[in-house]
């Protein structure tokens, strides 16, 4: 079987440093974007299993993308994770129903990435 | 920290919460046992337990103790448990009391998540339910009984969904909404100690806390939770853990890990 795929969104290569080590260490093929344009880009040539993606980024923002995503042929496939620094309830509401299936408070650590995939079904887990 | 100091801290922990401290956790203790020096206002840890050995004030040795308890813990922790939970047991239980409510009683609950979890699970499926919880750490049950949590911990086992209905925002902590708070009753008790209200429970979950008693405890407590479980009761231990080899109270659920129902050759002796 082919490994499952995960597209890192996020315009601070420390942070998506961080999210690689955690991710791969689930079992992923990582690859990331700097924006939401990198990313529909990207997405548009092979959709990945599971994007972690910033709201707050240039050039296209990360609800933008989702909305975007969405909308592509294929797009509602992948498992989409919030991962933002916003963690006012109303806006985390806001992107839920935007189509997000989950959302990530920065700070996260790898637990709570482990959670958070568990809980997506992006992996089986026992915990 | 002296060895010594060790030797009677792993004494101390023995005697009055059965709490099996193992050598290898020398290191964390004295990492945990800073805070509680600056705290009580002494001036390092040594000079606070050479305090606790000459006099022991029994407030000090209760501080020493729940700073070295096993706290660990977070929401829906081994989630199989919880969907077993609230997908098998509750409608089967809500099914066989009807009008009443169904007794819980999560031992050993620490910081409230697995309590908090089990409430959840329980008003989702629109069950009447009492819940009880315990600890023997008076500060864990404090903050449970607050439902108050970090977004570290909050995010550790929710969904953003479930946190957002059942959790409110309160500046950058989160808090258990009343109905749920309602839910659970939280109390500071010792499993070593005799129950001071022996009202049976329908489902106990006492998980991840036998493996961490010596082992002459773990037959007491195993008893204790046989004795306050209804007959057809339900018993979770941790997904790791087992009833000792003697133990001939309880019985393997299989398919079903850390899921126990008592055994018929303690059901004839109950009876």
């Amino acid at each position: 079987m082919d490994p499952q795929t995960c597209l890192i969104v996020d315009d601070s290569r420390i942070i998506r440093k961080v999210a690689r080590r955690i991710v791969e260490g689930l079992g992923f093929e990582v690859d990331e974007a700097a924006d939401g344009v990198e990313a529909l880009t990207y997405c548009m040539g092979a959709m990945p299993h599971v994007v972690l993606l910033d709201w707050q980024m240039p050039v296209m923002d990360g609800l933008s993308f989702l909305r975007r995503l969405r909308d592509l042929p294929g797009g509602r496939a992948p498992k989409v994770l919030f991962c933002s620094v916003e963690t006012r309830a109303d806006r985390i509401a806001e992107a839920l129903s935007a189509g997000a299936d989950d959302y990530v408070m920065k700070p996260f650590d790898g637990e709570i990435l482990h959670s958070k995939f568990a809980e997506v079904g992006a992996i089986q887990s026992p915990s | 920290m002296t060895p010594e100091d060790f030797d009677r801290l792993q004494t101390l922990l023995a005697t009055r919460a059965g709490f099996r401290l193992t050598r290898d956790r020398m290191h964390l203790a004295e990492h945990r046992l800073g805070p509680v020096a600056r705290r009580e206002g002494y001036h390092n840890v040594e000079a606070m337990l050479a305090t606790l050995w000459n006099k022991p004030i029994a407030s000090l040795g209760w501080a020493v103790i729940e700073a070295l308890l096993n706290g660990e813990t977070w929401f829906r922790r081994d989630r199989a448990v919880f969907d077993v939970f609230s997908r098998e047991l509750m409608p089967a239980l809500t099914a066989a009391r009807p009008g009443g409510k169904v007794r819980l009683w999560s031992a050993g609950v620490s910081t409230g998540q697995e309590a908090y979890s089990l409430a959840i699970a329980a008003l989702e499926n629109s069950a009447d339910v009492e819940i009880v919880a315990t600890d023997l750490s008076r500060q864990a049950i404090e903050k449970a009984h607050s439902g108050l949590y970090t977004s570290f911990e909050i995010q550790r086992g929710l969904s953003a969904r479930t946190m957002l209905r059942w959790f409110e925002q309160v500046e950058d902590h989160w808090r258990a909404r009343p109905e749920l708070r309602s839910t659970v009753r939280f109390e500071r008790a010792n499993l070593l100690d005799e129950p001071a209200d022996d009202r049976p429970f329908d489902v106990i979950f006492c998980r991840n806390l036998l493996s961490d008693l010596e082992p002459a405890h773990r037959a007491r407590v195993l008893d204790q939770l046989e004795r306050r479980l209804v007959d057809d009761g339900c018993l979770f231990l941790g997904v790791d853990e087992r009833p000792d080899g003697d133990s001939v109270a309880f019985r393997p659920v299989a398919g079903r890990k850390g899921l126990y129902v008592k055994a018929p050759s303690a059901l004839r002796r109950a009876a």
